[in-house]
């Protein structure tokens, strides 16, 4: 990856790339030439991935969304999710 | 696995073409509209579009690319959009810029417009508006700060040929300056006004090779910036593309008097017939459209093609193609080494001459 793309960290506040949206009904993520398939919780991450919220609060969130879930777990989930998204540059950190 | 055209049609199209008008202030050399354009007084209401997108939306296509011809020459163009992102689609529009003010793209934002796809023709002024046949150049370079006060994608995009491929590192330069979502570089593909001026848009093959390093080398270097998409030139390959996604699997195209394509280039086979949206609804055109069902599957294949392994790839490669270099449609696309007649490619690609650029009308 260019070296001008900084990694996402816990207080990042990450966005979707302009032009990119979640499909209203579907799992899926729109960007401009195709759409992206999201599993699991992925997509109720990136519904919280608004320019806005820090990582960790993403986790409080989903904590708070899913109980039982062990916190470093999610947290972990998220950065790898977020991560992969930057790398295909959906995600601006 | 044998497929029959049923089994196929069951797949949903993923993007709806619309091409609202064939009207068009500039007269692009490479420009792969129709020799012969629709009439704008045959073209589809506002009304026939609001229910296609919305066809289009219950059949599962998720991204609509408005284009034509020039999109922004319909007055209803606003319209259009809002009706798309009503019926839930993902609205892209394909553009020469040319139409285009501050105050018009604000509407167009306002509207619902998600992505604009802004071509050029060159990165020297003299050269595009050349290959344009319009001075455009200095008005599309305008627009892009313009552009990116809105909060939506931009594409920048060049389709290269013989005539501008030496720039494409310069353009690529100028392009990054403005952090586009996506930039695109498409070799020439020859349908339209293209075929009719192939002799003078083919690239030698040095110039081929050389560009492809170049969009290797940008693509690494813009990485998760810029996404940068090139397509290949099918005359210098050895196997042929999935052309569309395969025909009739991933796209439907509407013309600006409804007739519904699986490709842009369909109507140059012969004995083509189009189903319309004035008449048919797009699910049942998906499905029962004869042109659509065509070539589907592989009944229409040559044997070669139908014992292929790779034929679940390229699904046959392009039948447009195959038909304007071999005179018939169900021809191995020539790109591919195993077809009789690929040495055709080779004497195309070497047949280098300095023909009268001939524009489109
Ligand atoms: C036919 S144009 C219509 C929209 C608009 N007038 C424009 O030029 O952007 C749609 C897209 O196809 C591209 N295009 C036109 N002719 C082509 C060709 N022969 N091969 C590859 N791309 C082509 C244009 O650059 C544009 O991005
Ligand atoms: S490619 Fe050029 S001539 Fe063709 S529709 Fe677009 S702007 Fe017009
Ligand atoms: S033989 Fe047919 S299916 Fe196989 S690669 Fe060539 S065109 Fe594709």
């Amino acid at each position: 990856m260019s070296e001008e793309v900084k990694s996402i960290g816990i207080d990042s506040t990450p966005r979707l790339m302009v032009g990119s949206r979640l499909h209203p009904t579907e799992n899926l993520l729109l960007v401009p030439e195709g759409a992206l398939q999201l599993s699991g919780p992925a997509k109720d991450i990136l519904a919280m991935v608004d320019g806005k919220r820090t990582v960790s609060v993403i986790v409080d969130e989903l904590l708070a969304q899913y109980a039982g879930a062990e916190r470093h777990e999610i947290q972990q989930d998220v950065l790898a999710l977020l991560g992969r998204m930057q790398q295909r540059g959906v995600i601006r950190g | 696995m044998e497929m029959t055209p049923t089994e196929y049609s069951l797949t949903r199209p993923s993007s709806l073409i619309a091409e609202v008008t064939h009207r068009c202030p500039l007269h692009c050399l490479y420009c792969s509209n129709p020799i012969e354009l629709k009439r704008s007084d045959n073209e589809l209401a506002t009304e026939d579009w609001v229910r296609v997108f919305k066809q289009a939306a219950e059949l599962g296509v998720l991204h609509l690319h408005l284009t034509g011809g020039e999109p922004l020459a319909r007055p209803d163009l606003a319209q259009l959009i809002a009706s798309g992102r009503a019926a839930g689609l993902y609205v892209n529009m394909i553009t020469s810029g040319i139409g285009l003010t501050e105050k018009r793209l604000a509407e167009l934002v306002e509207a619902g417009l998600e992505h604009i796809q802004l071509s050029f023709q060159d990165v020297e002024e003299a050269s595009a508006n050349h290959i344009a046949g319009t001075r455009a150049h200095a008005h599309k370079l305008a627009l892009i700060p313009i552009i990116r006060k809105f909060p939506i994608a931009l594409t920048l995009n060049l389709v290269i040929h013989r005539q501008n491929i030496d720039r494409l590192e310069s353009f690529i330069q100028m392009a990054e300056q403005f952090a586009p979502e996506r930039l695109e570089i498409a070799h020439v593909q020859y349908y339209g006004w293209a075929l009719k001026n192939r002799e003078l848009l083919m690239p030698t093959q040095d110039q081929v090779e050389r560009s492809v390093v170049i969009v290797e080398a940008a693509k690494e270097r813009l990485k998760g910036r810029i996404k940068l998409e090139s397509v290949f030139p099918d005359y210098f390959g050895s196997y042929p593309k999935a052309c569309v996604g395969g025909w009739g699997r991933q796209i439907l195209l509407i013309d600006p008097i409804g007739q519904a394509l699986p490709c842009h280039a369909a109507a140059v086979i012969p004995e083509m017939r189009f189903d319309t949206v004035r008449e048919r609804s797009l699910a049942w055109i998906w499905r029962e459209s004869a042109a659509f069902n065509r070539f589907r599957g592989d009944a229409w294949m040559s044997e070669t093609c139908k014992t292929c392994p790779r034929k679940e790839r390229d699904f046959g490669g392009c039948r447009c193609q195959a038909f304007q270099l071999t005179g018939d449609a169900n021809a191995i696309d020539s790109v591919c080494t195993l077809s009789p007649d690929h040495t055709l490619m080779a004497q195309l690609r070497t047949k280098i001459s300095e023909p009268l650029p001939i524009w489109r009308g």
